[in-house]
């Protein structure tokens, strides 16, 4: 790639604060999770205006299946009035984007949108006052179209931005107050578009961190322990050393990586090693998850809470207490992550598809203790990660053993590894009491939720209840997690949504009000009721009190700001759930790229589904036993359900995310369907494990 | 030396029980086919074998030797996408696109055993891929507009239940 951010290039650029992008994360735990969160420049180059009338934007944000490249390249165009294609999208790379923090949280997605749009703003403003010099006309006499400033008096006269950047160099600062294109000029953006990398995704050209190759490029198999916690006793290599293809074995203290010159090569040999492992004894097993949840809760952290429960639960006309358990599921992003490193000179050079490329760059730079500029972090596109990607563990195996090596090193997870040592959604195990009215009107809630893991910010997302009530107490704890908890998508969200929408209708059934009613009964919030109304609308909802036996189910949600609501129908064959179709209304604002949106709610839709009906990890002694295909099941497309998805934002509301939110409702849309069909509440995940069919 | 044509070129297969998917990826740089599990279920390596769809993480090249492969960077010709690739970009039919190459073969592999296929046919042979991303139902819309299936209604389906 050249060197795009040499100042001496002819063009337009535009350079802005780094942090106002991405404010620095309010919270330590942030903080502490992403230990750099700290920019390591003032400003950097967000946009270039071409010679060639190309418009390059820069962002530090990935894209792994969000796309966030057309969505970005859709903000730039409008705003500079170029066509879509000719906006290219450079997104994370250390050499050559700005700073950022990581592509998770919708918030900060949103904010370098807006920072990439002021700086096109900027651009496009420079570009004006450019052309009035040219054309010898003020600048109020001339507006921008197509990539070109033209004479709005006489349309003959105009100039094209290339011709006006061309033999220069020329720098501007972003400016921070720049007019923004008002949402009834956008030509672009709110409309369905093409992907800017569909072409490349079908015809194989989209390379991923697994599609790295470099010359001299050697093959690693480090040796994986067979269980969790397991320590390397002894090792004995000589065997394998003599293997064909094996160029050396690395053996770094409790580190042992076969480095060979083809993939099955390095394979073989890391089998031929024989290593004596020394296991713990005494792990737990997935069955004795629910238990130990509540065994080594920590300190409760109290996250919502008004008037007095007590008081409330004396009010009711009934209560009703229920428990719900969800297991660890496993992210099973398609590609399995990979990284190449490259050293050169003292300067480390890694391609990895992690959502933290400078967040990387720190890791390394830390390891090895070199400056931050001697690492280099190119995220190539992602096969996936829905969260877990933040945690990349391969990156600093290849750049090790490329260090000891003298040449370049691929580590790749195959599938079991992947699965093995990625990150899970942590269990749960979530009690709700809830005091009611004989007309269903909510009068106490309290909502106890232990979450497995050390990271109190997955379990407290989404526990807080929307419903309209006076009396409240959301507690959450976190306990000992057998498994390495991380991100998935929603977080906890998901999992706080199940309990409190299934427990809703719980409700529901109990006063024998239909339980879109009970819901609307309780919501003040008018983007809920709207959200709600939309869906059910949609779904040709028509009322009626559970268990009804058509198998119909609904529950609603909030994440990252945005309002969700989603209607499923079902059938049961046995203990075979099919989901028969989903329609689901979601308010997130303004819409950029309302393709993408839809995209991501029926990608979030079927995921969902997985974790509804078939996911959980199971686990014994240390091992995992079912990391595979073979035994952990998900959604197929003879599974996924006709899905119909409706946006119902206000554009004049800031945008906050589409890409998790679709997820919360349809776990407990579903079981709430099951019942409805089967009068068999399951209030445990996946729901075909505890069918009672 | 075993010989075995890819793409329409003649290649050397280097040895019999090299795995036919790391051959493609890394002996021939033929990154477009993905490995997802090396244990025939995902269906991220397919690529076709004298037309037909092949898993090629379950193969050696020794056994494809003789035969025809197409991978997903021989199915455009020139600068114009094959129908199907081109049905992908029209429906937006990918998130992550990782799975893309091989739901795009199986597709393929599938509309020349069957010209017209319906729904289900179409359902049923997509069911050999897996997409994490669940973009199913747009890759399902992208096939029926390459076989030139009439679109469904939103609601039909749930019309059809009552
Ligand atoms: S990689 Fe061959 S089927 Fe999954
Ligand atoms: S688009 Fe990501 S796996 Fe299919």
């Amino acid at each position: 790639m050249s060197d795009t951010t040499a100042t001496t290039e002819d063009g337009l650029r535009i350079v802005g604060e780094v942090a106002q992008g991405f404010p620095p994360p309010p919270k330590s735990y942030a903080r502490a999770a992403y230990s750099n969160a700290k920019p390591d420049t003032q400003s950097a180059t967000w946009l270039i205006v071409r010679p060639d009338g190309r418009v390059s934007a820069y962002a530090g944000k990935v894209e792994y299946g969000q796309g966030i490249r057309s969505g970005l390249a859709m903000e730039v165009a409008d705003e500079l009035r170029v066509r879509l294609d000719a906006v290219d999208v450079l997104l994370g790379d250390t050499d050559h984007t700005p700073w950022d923090m990581g592509t998770f949280g919708s918030q900060s997605t949103a904010r370098v949108g807006l920072q990439l749009r002021r700086a096109a703003a900027t651009a496009r403003e420079a570009l004006v006052e450019l052309a009035a010099d040219k054309l010898d006309l003020p600048t109020g006499e001339l507006e921008c179209r197509n990539g070109r400033v033209i004479s709005r008096a006489d349309p003959a006269r105009s100039v094209a931005y290339g011709d006006l950047v061309a033999g220069k160099a020329i720098t501007r600062d972003v400016q921070e107050d720049v007019a923004l294109t008002p949402r009834d000029e956008f030509t672009v953006m709110g409309r369905p578009a093409p992907r800017v990398d569909a072409v490349d995704r079908v015809t194989g050209k989209a390379q991923y961190s697994q599609d790295i190759m470099l010359p001299g490029m050697l093959f690693a198999q480090p040796l994986r322990p067979p269980a969790r916690k397991a320590r390397l006793v002894d090792a004995d290599t000589k065997v394998a050393e003599q293997l064909p293809g094996v160029v050396q074995i690395v053996r770094e203290g409790d580190r042992i990586a076969v480095l060979a010159e083809t993939d099955e090569q390095a394979e073989f040999a890391a089998k031929a090693v024989q290593a004596q492992w020394r296991e713990e004894d005494g792990q737990p097993t997935n069955w004795d998850v629910p238990d130990l949840l509540r065994r080594t809760a920590g300190e409760p952290v109290i996250t919502q809470e008004s008037g007095d429960t007590a008081e409330g639960f004396r009010q009711a006309d009934a209560v009703l207490e229920s428990l719900y358990y969800l297991p660890y599921i496993s992210n099973a992003p398609m590609e399995p992550r990979a990284a190449v490193a490259q050293w050169e000179d003292g300067r480390l050079t890694v391609w990895a598809g992690t959502q933290r490329p400078f967040g990387l760059r720190a890791e390394l730079a830390g390891h090895f203790e070199i400056e931050e500029s001697s690492v280099r972090v190119i995220a190539p596109e992602i096969g996936g990660g829905f969260g877990s990607k933040s945690i990349y563990p391969v990156a600093l195996e290849a750049a090790r053993l490329a260090k000891a090596a003298g040449r370049p090193v691929r580590v790749a997870y195959t599938r079991a590894e992947e699965m093995v040592f990625a990150t899970f959604r942590p269990a749960a195990l979530i009690e709700v009491k809830s005091g009611f009215l004989d007309d269903g009107t909510l009068v106490a809630w309290e909502f106890t939720a232990y979450h497995a893991g050390e990271r109190p910010f997955i379990g407290q997302r989404g526990s807080q209840t929307p419903y309209h009530l006076a009396n409240v107490k959301v507690s959450v704890s976190s306990s000992e997690s057998p498994l390495r908890e991380g991100s998935y998508r929603s977080l906890g969200g998901a999992v706080n949504h199940f309990a409190r929408e299934s427990h809703m209708d719980e409700i529901a059934a109990a006063v024998g009000i239909d339980p879109v009613e009970l819901r609307l009964r309780n919501l003040t919030e008018p983007r809920f009721r709207r959200v709600l109304e939309a869906a059910a609308d949609r779904f040709g909802w028509s009322g009626a009190k559970p268990p009804s036996q058509r198998g119909v189910g609904v529950a609603i949600g909030l994440d990252v700001g945005s309002y969700v609501a989603a209607c499923v129908e079902v059938q049961v064959h046995g203990s075979e759930v099919t989901v028969e179709r989903v329609a689901t209304a979601l308010d997130c604002g303004l819409v950029v790229n309302p393709e993408g949106a839809k995209n991501q709610m029926e990608g979030s839709i079927v995921m969902g589904m997985g974790t509804a009906l078939y996911e959980a990890i199971d686990f014994q002694s240390g091992r995992l036993l079912n990391a595979g295909f073979t035994r952990y099941r998900v959604p197929r497309s003879n599974n996924a359900p006709k899905i119909d998805v409706e946006l119902v934002g206000d554009p004049d509301t800031p945008s906050t995310g589409a890409g998790e939110p679709g997820i919360v409702p349809v776990a407990p849309a579903i079981a709430n369907a099951v019942f409805d069909l089967t009068g068999d509440r399951v209030r445990e995940l996946p729901i075909q494990r505890h069918l009672r069919g | 030396m075993l010989s075995i044509r890819v793409n329409g070129e003649e290649r050397q297969v280097p040895t019999p029980e090299r795995n036919l998917l790391s051959y493609l990826r890394f002996d021939l740089g033929l990154t477009g086919t993905k490995y997802g599990c090396g244990e025939g279920l995902c269906g991220a390596c397919t690529i076709l074998l004298d037309g037909q769809p092949l898993r090629a993480c379950m193969t050696t090249a020794g056994s494809a030797a003789g035969g025809s492969l197409t991978t997903i960077e021989g199915l455009a010709s020139d600068a114009t996408l094959h129908p199907v690739q081109q049905a992908f970009v029209d429906e937006s039919a990918m998130q992550c696109g990782y799975c893309i190459p091989g739901f795009i073969m199986t597709a393929v592999g599938l509309l020349s055993r069957e010209a017209q296929p319906n729904t289900s046919q179409i359902r049923e042979a997509l069911a050999e891929n897996m997409c994490r991303c669940g973009t199913y139902q747009r890759i399902q819309q992208a096939v029926e507009r390459a076989a030139g299936v009439q679109r469904n209604d939103a609601h039909e389906r749930h019309d059809s239940h009552n």
